[in-house]
């Protein structure tokens, strides 16, 4: 451990490029795989939310909802469905803007609709139902769930391969910075390199302080983007919860059962991300050096 | 033992700098490799430790032949064996007890063992008090003793010596002798110089080599200009 401080005392500059570089990267991917995961959460959220709602017109009598109600229940292809009064939509609206006493004031439950949130059995009976309730006399409005899903399964999905995409550019570029970083340390450590070489140390003898040195980068540049992400993530905790509000928990994929939890971040997802982010670091470290000594020393 | 069969050295350039020698060193035997700067001494130091390839003929280490050796058995063999190179190869960063260190880092012992090994060869050089500096604060022939230091650590039964005295005043040149008398009849030891005194006071088996051929090989020889 003392030959690795050496080495970084000697060659300050290089020693910070190569942490820089990694922190960069792994920061940058992080700030990506939770982008990414917290879309998948919200995705999952959305899915498990009714995936019709209709809107009743306010002069429709409640028997004229539920008549529509049964017929929908009596086509077997729903899973759910919950009627809505329009007192009910009056708490609901009064406990979400409880905070605003002015929008409270203007607001009864006349003029508020009744509705039906419905999930069905599979997701190709979602277009049919919300086409037959569209046509049914009564209806305002039918709020359709896919579509809002599809987009947002687009979003992820093009966030995905972004984030991957990005991912790569950022490894290949911190290799390059390593093997040149490394190849400027190999170049100041000829001649111990030699002398090495004729006192009969092995090649890996030889290369073992570098790749020791990038694993260690790998460790505190992880260490670093982890510390700084969420140190800027709970800052900001505030700020997301009022975009977020309502939203109880979203789940890291399906991997709740396990408590893993994006938002709010669990502290088994927290340990799960500093693993996830020191082990590439240290992976990136180790294979950037590895290529440079391997190009180098002979 | 060490075995030089019909070896010639030419370089790429053309220039010849050992034309078909052969000798034998046996095991712990005392030898002097002299000649005129160019004859040679410092190639057949090179070719023992394959830091080169004959061009042609064979050499023989412990009756293995060294020349069709591959990476890892080089790296044993060198291991076997310490030399103290013309141009030190000590390292300025390195204070002396790291630089000595360096040279049994390779052979795998425990850092205890280490540094056991390191003070025992430095309180056998005189400089047990100088562990700590750094090469910069030695004289030439503090710098000299290290370099013989680091060549006689651990279980290295050969020590070939290029020009150990080479730049030292005659009483430091003495003390460095006494060091490698020393280790006579220890270890196979070969010191290649050019100093008249040292080679003719201690009257070991001197080989002369001149313009890369044997000049003369004697037992008890000594050493004419």
């Amino acid at each position: 451990m003392s030959e690795l401080f050496k080495s970084i005392r000697r060659t300050p500059y290089q020693s910070l490029a190569s942490l820089l570089i990694l922190f960069f990267t792994l920061f940058l991917s992080l700030f990506f795989f939770n982008l990414t995961a917290f879309f998948y959460g919200i995705l999952s959220y959305i899915e498990a939310k009714p995936q019709v709602t209709v809107y009743f017109q306010t002069q429709t009598s409640e028997k004229d909802i539920f008549k529509i109600r049964d017929t929908v229940v009596k086509s077997g292809k729903t899973a759910s469905v919950k009627y809505i009064s329009k007192e009910e939509a009056l708490k609901i609206y009064q406990e979400l803007n409880k905070n605003n006493p002015l929008l409270l004031e203007m607001v009864s439950a006349d003029i508020l609709p009744a509705s039906l949130e419905i999930s069905t059995k599979k997701p190709e009976h979602l277009s049919e139902i919300a086409e037959y309730l569209k046509k049914t006399a009564g209806v305002d409005e039918v709020e359709f769930q896919k579509t809002i899903v599809d987009r947002l399964l687009l979003v992820t999905n093009v966030l995905r391969k972004t984030s991957m995409f990005i991912f790569v550019f950022l490894v290949l570029i911190s290799f390059m910075v390593l093997m040149t970083t490394t190849a400027f340390k190999i170049a100041l450590k000829k001649d111990e390199i030699e002398l090495l070489r004729l006192l009969g140390a092995s090649i890996l003898d030889i290369r073992k302080p570098f790749l020791s040195e990038g694993v260690f980068f790998g460790f505190c540049g992880g260490t670093f983007a982890w510390s700084i992400f969420f140190i800027i993530f709970f800052y900001l905790q505030p700020f997301l919860n009022s975009y977020l509000y309502g939203i109880p928990r979203l789940p890291f994929y399906q991997f709740s059962h396990y408590n893993l939890y994006v938002w709010p971040p669990s502290l088994y997802y927290l340990a799960l991300v500093y693993f996830l982010t020191i082990f590439f670091g240290m992976l990136i470290g180790f294979l950037g050096n590895y290529l440079s000594t391997s190009k180098y020393i002979k | 033992m060490i075995k030089f069969d019909n070896v010639t050295k030419k370089f790429p350039l053309g220039n010849l700098a050992l034309d078909n020698i052969s000798f034998e060193i046996d095991d712990n035997e005392f030898l002097f490799l002299v000649g005129p700067s160019g004859a040679g001494k410092t190639t057949v130091i090179k070719l023992i430790i394959r830091e080169m390839l004959p061009s042609a003929g064979s050499i023989f280490v412990d009756s293995e032949d060294i020349t069709d050796k591959n990476f890892r058995q080089i790296e044993i063999l060198r291991r076997s064996m310490g030399v103290v190179f013309q141009d030190f190869k000590i390292l300025p960063e390195k204070n002396v007890f790291e630089n000595i260190a360096l040279a049994l880092t390779v052979t795998k012992i425990s850092n205890r063992q280490i540094k056991q090994e390191v003070e025992q060869v430095l309180s056998l050089v005189g400089l047990a008090d100088k562990k700590l500096m750094f090469p910069l604060q030695l004289s030439a022939g503090e710098l000299q003793r290290v370099v013989i230091a680091r060549a006689i650590s651990g279980k290295r039964n050969i020590i070939l010596a290029d020009e150990p005295t080479g730049n030292l005043d005659p009483k430091t040149t003495w003390e460095i002798m006494k060091i490698f008398k020393k280790l006579e009849g220890k270890k196979t030891i070969l010191i290649a110089t050019h100093n008249v005194d040292v080679v003719n006071s201690f009257k070991k088996r001197v080989i002369s080599l001149k313009n890369g051929r044997i000049a003369k090989d004697q037992r008890k020889g000594g050493y004419e200009i």
